[in-house]
C-alpha cells in the first residue's frame, strides 16, 4: 500500500481521477455540449465563470511566492500573462469578456460580478483558500484538471458553433487560446508533479488535491444548474405546518425546517420558475432587504443538498 | 416536560421470513403478541402526529407480513406522517408495493444480506434475492427513494465494493453500510459475527474511495467495539425517538424491553401515546443527565453522545446504568477490548428463530 508509484504510473493514477471526477460529467456540461441549454441558462454561466476565471491569476501569483526555483517562476509567471494579458485588452480575462458580450451580456456588470451566485463564489475562493494553505506541490497537483481541459474545449466550442449559433463566433477565442494552452500548461505542470512527489505520502497528497479542485469545479456547476433550473419540492417530500407557524420539509432520513423567508422561497418555486427566477421575484418583493437574492440562492441550495428540491431543466 | 419526539418506530410485526444471526428483535420475539389492529395502530399515528412526531418508521419484524399494511399506511399519511417501509423485501410483491404507494407510501428501505444472491441467501435463511431485486425496481419505477440497508459482519465485509456497487445499479438514494451492532441476536452470534480491525480498516478505505464517485450517499458506521467512544444511541433515551412495539409497549429503543426492572406501558383506552412517552416510569428512568453516573456526569461529551447504549451498558456490565463500555473511559471497557480478538473464532452462526444448542 505504501509503495511509491513509477511517475508513469503516478500519473496513470491522477488520469483516472481526471477521468472520473472532472466536470465533463457534470450533467449541466453535458446538456451544454448537447445544445440543450436555454439562452439564459448559458448566458448565466458565462457570467459565473467569469468570477472562476478572475480567481485564477491570483492563485497563480500565490503558486508563484512559493517557489524558491527561478526556473519554476519564470515558467508559472507566463500563465498571468496569459491571462492577464501584456497590457489592457489583452489576455485570457478580456477574451472571456468577449465572450460574455458575444453571448448578448453586459460587460460592465459581467466585470462587477453583478450575477455571480453565492455558491460559485464559494466554491471558487475555496480554490484560492486551497492554494494558499497548501504546499508548492499539492498547489501544482490542484491545477492539474487542465489535463483534462484541452479536449472539453474541443467539445465546447463545436458544440457553440452547432447548437448556440447566437454566441458570435469572435466570442469563441477564449477556448480556441485553450485548446493550445491547456495542453502546454499542463504538461509542465504534470511533469513537475511526478518529478517533485517523490514518496507514497506526496503522491497521496497530489491525488487528493487533484480530487479536491475536481470537487470545486464540480460544485461550481452545481451551483450554476440549480440557479438556471426549475426547482420543485421532491416529489416524496412532506410539507408540515409547525406548532409554532413554521413549516418543516420531512424527508425519509431527514426533516429540515423552513425558517425565515424560506416558506416564502419555498412557494415560489412552482416548477415554472428558475433558481435565478425565484431570486429576483424575492428581491422585487422585498426590495428594502439586504442580500435578499443570494439568501434565497442559498436557501435553495441548503434543500438541494438535503435532498428536499428536484430541479427540472429549463428547455433549450 | 418530556421532550418532543419527531419519529415513531412502529415494529408492526416481529413476525419475519428471513432468519438474520443479527436479528436485532429480542430473543422473545415469538412471546410477544401482536394486539394493535389497523384501527388501534391508526390512532398511534394520530396521537403521534399530535404530539410533534413527523416521521414514521414502518418496521418488524416484516411489516408486509402484516395483510392490514394498506390501511396502516393510509392512516399515518392522512395524520401527516412521512411514512418511509422498512422492508427485507418479503413476502411483499411489486403489485403489494404499488398499493401502499398509492395509500401514500413515501420511502422504502431496503435490506440485503449481501452482494452475492447465494451468500445473501445463506444469511437470511431463505431463497430472497432476486425478491430484493424486483422490490428495488418497483420501488423506483413507482418514483419513490431507495435506501439500501446491508447490515455488515466479517462474512460480508470483503464485497463491501460490491454492494455499493449493486446500490449504485439499484439507484438507491442512500446506502446504510451498518456494522452489527451487538443487541439480541446479534449479541448471541458475536463470536461468530464480529470482524477484525483490519477487514474494518479495509473496507473504511473503499467507502472513502466510493464515496467521490456519482452514486448513492453512503453511510458507513463503524461498530462500537471498534470506536472508542459510544454512539449517541437513539439520540438519547426517549429524547427524539418513540417505539411502539406489536403489543403496543412504548420504548426508547427496540432493544429496551430486555432490561429487567424497567416498567414501560402499552398504549390502551385508558393511556394513550403520550401519557406512556412521558409518564412511563421506565422511558424517565434515563431520561436526561440526572441518571449519569461518573465518567459520565462531569464529562463534556454527555450532551453529544448521553452516556451510550443502555441496552450494551447491561449485557456487558449487568448495570444498565453503567457507562457504555463501549466508551474507553468507561471502567469495563476492556470486556469491549477483549472481544475483538474473537474475531479469530469460527464458531456456527445461529439463526434467528433456533431455541438451544
Amino acid at each position: 500500500m505504501s509503495e511509491v508509484l513509477s511517475p508513469d504510473d503516478f500519473a496513470a493514477t491522477l488520469r483516472t481521477i481526471g477521468e472520473e471526477r472532472y466536470h465533463h460529467r457534470h450533467p449541466f456540461n453535458q446538456r451544454m455540449h448537447a445544445g440543450e441549454l436555454s439562452q439564459r441558462a448559458l448566458r448565466s454561466w458565462v457570467a459565473n465563470r467569469y468570477y472562476y476565471q478572475t480567481r485564477i491569476p491570483i492563485k497563480d501569483g500565490m503558486i508563484l511566492t512559493k517557489s524558491p526555483e527561478a526556473a519554476f517562476r519564470r515558467e508559472w509567471v507566463q500563465r498571468i500573462h496569459d491571462h492577464d494579458g501584456e497590457q489592457p485588452g489583452e489576455g485570457g480575462l478580456e477574451l472571456w469578456l468577449r465572450l460574455a458580450q458575444a453571448a448578448g451580456l453586459e460587460r460592465a456588470r459581467v466585470e462587477a460580478f453583478e450575477d455571480v451566485l453565492p455558491g460559485v463564489r464559494r466554491a471558487c475562493d475555496a480554490y484560492v483558500d486551497f492554494v494558499n494553505s497548501h504546499d508548492l506541490l499539492e498547489s501544482v497537483a490542484a491545477s492539474l484538471t487542465e489535463l483534462f481541459a484541452g479536449f472539453i474545449m474541443h467539445t465546447r466550442i463545436a458544440a457553440f458553433e452547432k447548437h448556440y449559433p447566437w454566441v458570435n463566433a469572435s466570442g469563441l477565442d477564449y477556448f480556441k487560446s485553450r485548446t493550445v494552452k491547456a495542453p502546454r500548461d499542463s504538461h509542465y505542470g504534470l511533469a513537475f508533479v511526478t518529478q517533485h512527489a517523490q514518496t507514497r505520502n506526496d503522491q497521496q497528497r497530489c491525488a487528493a488535491a487533484l480530487r479536491r479542485k475536481c470537487e470545486i469545479l464540480w460544485s461550481l456547476l452545481d451551483a450554476v444548474e440549480r440557479a438556471t433550473s426549475r426547482p420543485r419540492l421532491a416529489g416524496h417530500a412532506l410539507l408540515r405546518d409547525e406548532p409554532d407557524g413554521s413549516q418543516v420539509v420531512v424527508l425519509s432520513e431527514r426533516a429540515v425546517r423552513i425558517a425565515g423567508s424560506g416558506g416564502e422561497i419555498l412557494s415560489l418555486c412552482n416548477g415554472e420558475r428558475s433558481g435565478n427566477d425565484v431570486a429576483l421575484a424575492m428581491t422585487e418583493r422585498h426590495p428594502q432587504a439586504l442580500r435578499c437574492a443570494e439568501d434565497a440562492h442559498d436557501f435553495l441550495d441548503e434543500m438541494a443538498a438535503a435532498g428536499a428540491l428536484r430541479f427540472d431543466p429549463e428547455p433549450a | 416536560m418530556a421532550p418532543r419526539p419527531f419519529n415513531l418506530i412502529a415494529e408492526l410485526s416481529y413476525r419475519c421470513p428471513l432468519r438474520c444471526p443479527y436479528c436485532s428483535n429480542p430473543l422473545n420475539y415469538a412471546e410477544v403478541r401482536e394486539t394493535l389492529d389497523a384501527e388501534a395502530w391508526g390512532q398511534v399515528m394520530r396521537e403521534a402526529s399530535a404530539m410533534g412526531v413527523v416521521h414514521v418508521g414502518l418496521t418488524g419484524g416484516e411489516p408486509t407480513v402484516r395483510t392490514d399494511l394498506d390501511e396502516i399506511v393510509a392512516a399515518a399519511a392522512d395524520a401527516q406522517l412521512f411514512t418511509h417501509l422498512v422492508t427485507s423485501g418479503m413476502p411483499i410483491d411489486p403489485d403489494g408495493l404499488g398499493r401502499l404507494a398509492r395509500a401514500g407510501l413515501r420511502s422504502v428501505q431496503l435490506s440485503f444480506q449481501d452482494s452475492l444472491a447465494t451468500e445473501s441467501d445463506r444469511i437470511a435463511g431463505t431463497a430472497c434475492f432476486e425478491r430484493k431485486l424486483a422490490i428495488a425496481r418497483a420501488t423506483r419505477e413507482l418514483g419513490l427513494p431507495l435506501v439500501v440497508n446491508v447490515v455488515l459482519h466479517r462474512h460480508n465485509l470483503a464485497r463491501v465494493r460490491e454492494i455499493i456497487a449493486l446500490a449504485r445499479q439499484l439507484d438507491a438514494e442512500r446506502l446504510e453500510l451498518a456494522n452489527t451492532q451487538y443487541h439480541g441476536w446479534a449479541l448471541e452470534n458475536r463470536e461468530g459475527l464480529l470482524p477484525s480491525r483490519e477487514q474494518l480498516d479495509t473496507a473504511a478505505k473503499i467507502v472513502r474511495e466510493e464515496r467521490g464517485r456519482p452514486g448513492p450517499e453512503i453511510l458507513y458506521v463503524l461498530p462500537d467495539y471498534f470506536s472508542n467512544r459510544p454512539k449517541p444511541c437513539m439520540g438519547g433515551w426517549g429524547r427524539k425517538n418513540i417505539v411502539v412495539a406489536p403489543d403496543g409497549t412504548v420504548l426508547p429503543c427496540q432493544a429496551a424491553a430486555s432490561l429487567p426492572g424497567l416498567e414501560f406501558w402499552r398504549v390502551s383506552g385508558e393511556r394513550d401515546l403520550a401519557a406512556c412517552w412521558s409518564q412511563a416510569p421506565g422511558m424517565n428512568r434515563y431520561r436526561g443527565e440526572s441518571w449519569m453516573p461518573e465518567p459520565c456526569r462531569s464529562c463534556e461529551q454527555r450532551g453529544r453522545d448521553f452516556g451510550g447504549c443502555r441496552c450494551q451498558a447491561f449485557h456487558l456490565t449487568g448495570d444498565a446504568g453503567a457507562t457504555d463500555p463501549a466508551c474507553e473511559l468507561s471502567p469495563h471497557h476492556d470486556r469491549v477490548v477483549a472481544a475483538r480478538t474473537e474475531c479469530d473464532l469460527d464458531p456456527p452462526l445461529r439463526p434467528r428463530g433456533s431455541t438451544g444448542n
